[in-house]
């Protein structure tokens, strides 16, 4: 089974409060801020991992190629996911600012034409736009069905079907689905009995992770020598442009930091309702 | 110039190195740091969490992969343990007993047949190992000791005691997996040691004593370790009989510049904590850090550590794992940055009050585990005897 995993890097999502506007209002700055993996692209991955191995016997059994759309400097994040375990790296180089989801997409679909991968599993957000759109927009790109808020991922015959959940706020829908296909997942992936690939034992249970595995020594080392492909938007033939403007940031209003005890519940509905004013 | 040196990260100079640092702090942020407080409190020793440090590599860091380690240098060696240290200094000696004291000792000086036999087992966690070499009555005068090797038939008979031994036990009543162990042969000069490989189950090695009610450094355990007739095959002794001098000072280095990235972890940490609190606690309708007293508790603590972390680093960086020759500056290296982070988290228990005294608040912890740098892998009155020794041999310094 052969994977594309879209990985973005983010600020620094633990130190968001850190993050500035600049005085003109047209754009937030993170100076100062650490770059990481975007957190539900880590998720992704575990997922992309746990399908292409036998977890049991710790060996690889598919390929998981990561692709990156951004600024050079993004190799760092490509090669923390070498050291996790994938197999290989693309990034398209382009300018933040020149981006969204549209172009982002458009540039995944680019990619994806020329790996022709079984799947694509992503994060359903990145935690810096929130604009949750880019896997649609792919996988209306390119004719694929599109899974949303994926927790559960189940495949016996190497990446031709699946049988997914789906975790909603009204519940769980359980679909089956026949690939090539966009699944984006939710952080329930990180289960430990989340995913099922006909390979690693049925009982087998990975260790409670809160962002998927960590790089070992190891795999450190040996991402170095794993290959990461360069490629433009004009080579990729992507003429996409942006569709979305921000026109304004602001930031939000500084919290009072006043902090209100009540008696009762009905003191504090009373209160919610003539003071808060959110009820 | 080719490079600009702007882009010099002192720190984390290669992508590698950085890499180690962000997988050994989500490790510590998440796996480490929950179980920090009451392992202090318990006096326990977390061997489940020991043996995640060998699936993620960290036992067998400065080891080559043909041994079962990740090849690994000084600088990441020292990154490790600054990272753990931010979180839990106890469980941090631990990992540095073994894998620096045992592991990196065993890679450098046995032959290739003991590092088969040792280093896998040891790289992957399966086995908890230390090193020998303090006494009852011996420590800083450590070519004092008093334990002794004597050839019986093929093999050696062991006689003596050990003292301080971290990792000696992993528990209140069992021993260690294996241990490096110094000793002098029966008559031989004071300067020449000779050591071997002691594995728990030898007749006549036994456990002494679990030490207990130590100041700090609680998550780690400490034994005497005793040697009474202890019978030891050929094949355990370490490199030719009198060669074991220099087996020490070869891993005294890198034992002591892993040492002060333990005080740096500790002092980053308890910087952490007081700049956090000096912003959010207010006092006479201020902010704490508004007030000049805090703010120098503040800002010399972050020029000292920066300055202890800067020079540790450079030093790192000039080990060769190999071999020995930056006595001066390992021993250096230490001697500032223990008395460093016992400072630091000693302004920062003043600058919390009453909060910095209790363990919710992490920095009493810091501050009793910090005293110990100051004594073991060499009390600081040893590196002053060694540094000016060292100096005696310098004409000018360049």
């Amino acid at each position: 089974m052969k994977i594309l995993v879209p990985i973005k890097r983010v600020a620094d999502p633990d130190n968001a409060n850190k993050v500035k506007v600049s005085a003109d209002g047209t754009q937030v700055t993170t100076e100062g801020l650490e770059w990481k993996m975007n957190p539900f692209d880590e998720w992704a991955l575990e997922a992309a991992l746990r399908l292409t191995e036998d977890g049991a016997a710790k060996s690889r059994v598919g390929e998981v190629v990561l692709v990156s759309v951004g600024p050079k400097e993004a190799v760092a994040t490509v090669r923390e996911g070498l050291a996790k375990g994938a197999e290989r790296g693309v990034i398209v180089e382009g300018n933040d600012n020149d981006l969204d989801s549209n172009v982002i997409a458009a540039a995944l679909a680019a990619v994806a034409k020329k790996e022709s991968p079984d799947l694509i599993v992503m994060g359903k957000q990145t935690v810096d736009g929130d604009s949750n759109v880019a896997g649609t927009v792919l996988a209306d790109k390119l004719g694929w069905p599109i899974i949303n808020y994926a927790m559960r991922i189940e495949t016996s015959d190497d990446g031709k079907t699946f049988a997914i959940k789906r975790d909603l706020d009204v519940g769980v829908a359980s679909v089956k689905v026949t690939g090539p296909v966009v699944i984006t997942v939710s952080d329930s992936i990180l289960h430990p009995e989340s995913v099922k690939n006909g390979v690693t034992p049925a009982d087998f249970k990975y260790p409670e992770a809160e962002g998927g595995r960590y790089a070992s020594l190891k795999g450190i080392m040996q991402a170095k020598k794993k290959p990461i492909a360069e490629q433009t938007l004009s080579g990729l033939g992507v003429d996409a442009k942006r569709t979305v403007t921000y026109k304004k940031f602001e930031l939000p209003p500084a919290r009072s930091g006043q902090t209100t005890f009540v008696e009762s519940v009905e003191e504090l509905v009373e209160k919610l309702r003539t003071e808060a004013k959110v009820l | 110039m080719g490079h600009s040196m702007g882009d010099l990260d002192l720190f984390n100079p290669t992508p590698e190195h950085r890499a180690l640092r962000q997988t050994v702090r989500a490790f510590a942020e998440r796996e480490v740091e929950p179980q920090a407080l009451a392992s202090d409190r318990s006096e326990h020793f977390n061997l489940p969490l020991f043996r995640k440090l060998g699936e993620l590599g960290l036992l067998g860091i400065t080891v080559d992969e043909r041994f079962g380690g990740a090849g690994m240098d000084a600088v990441a060696a020292v990154i490790a343990h600054e990272e753990l240290a931010a979180v839990d200094p106890g469980f941090t000696l631990a990992y540095l007993a073994h894998a620096m004291l045992f592991v990196n000792n065993v890679f450098l000086n046995a032959s290739d047949e003991q590092r088969e036999r040792y280093l896998p087992d040891a790289c992957a966690g399966r086995t908890v190992c230390g090193m020998c070499m303090s006494e009852p009555g011996a420590g800083t005068d450590v070519l004092g000791l008093a334990t002794t090797a004597e050839r019986r038939g093929d093999g050696y008979v062991l006689n003596g005691a050990k003292m301080w031994i971290t990792n000696g036990a992993v528990d209140d009543q069992t021993l260690g997996d294996a241990f490096l162990v110094y000793a002098r042969m029966k008559g031989a000069p004071r300067a020449q040691l000779t050591s071997f490989l002691v594995d728990k189950g030898t007749p006549g090695f036994s456990l002494g004593q679990r030490l207990k009610d130590k100041l700090g450094m609680r998550a780690s355990s400490t034994a005497e370790l005793v040697f009474e007739d202890c019978e030891v095959s050929e094949r355990q002794r370490v490199g030719p009989e009198g060669g074991a001098t220099l087996h020490m000072m070869r891993n005294l280095e890198i034992e002591r510049v892993t040492l002060a990235a333990m005080s740096l972890g500790i002092a980053r940490r308890s910087l952490d904590v007081m700049n956090r609190y000096a912003r959010e606690r207010t006092s006479f309708g201020e902010p704490l850090a508004h007030f000049g007293q805090v703010q120098r508790h503040l800002a010399e603590s972050y020029a000292e550590w920066m300055a202890g972390r800067s020079y540790t680093y450079q030093t790192a960086a000039q080990i060769d794992l190999g071999s020995a020759g930056h006595r001066l500056d390992s021993d250096g290296v230490k001697l500032f940055c223990a008395t460093m982070a016992k400072n630091v988290a000693d302004r920062a228990i003043q600058v919390l009050g009453g909060y910095g005294y209790v363990g919710e608040y992490v920095v009493e912890r810091l501050w009793r585990d910090a005293k110990l740098l100051e004594i073991g892998g060499g009390t600081l009155e040893a590196h002053h005897k060694n540094m000016t020794r060292e100096l005696g041999h310098v004409q000018t310094l360049r």
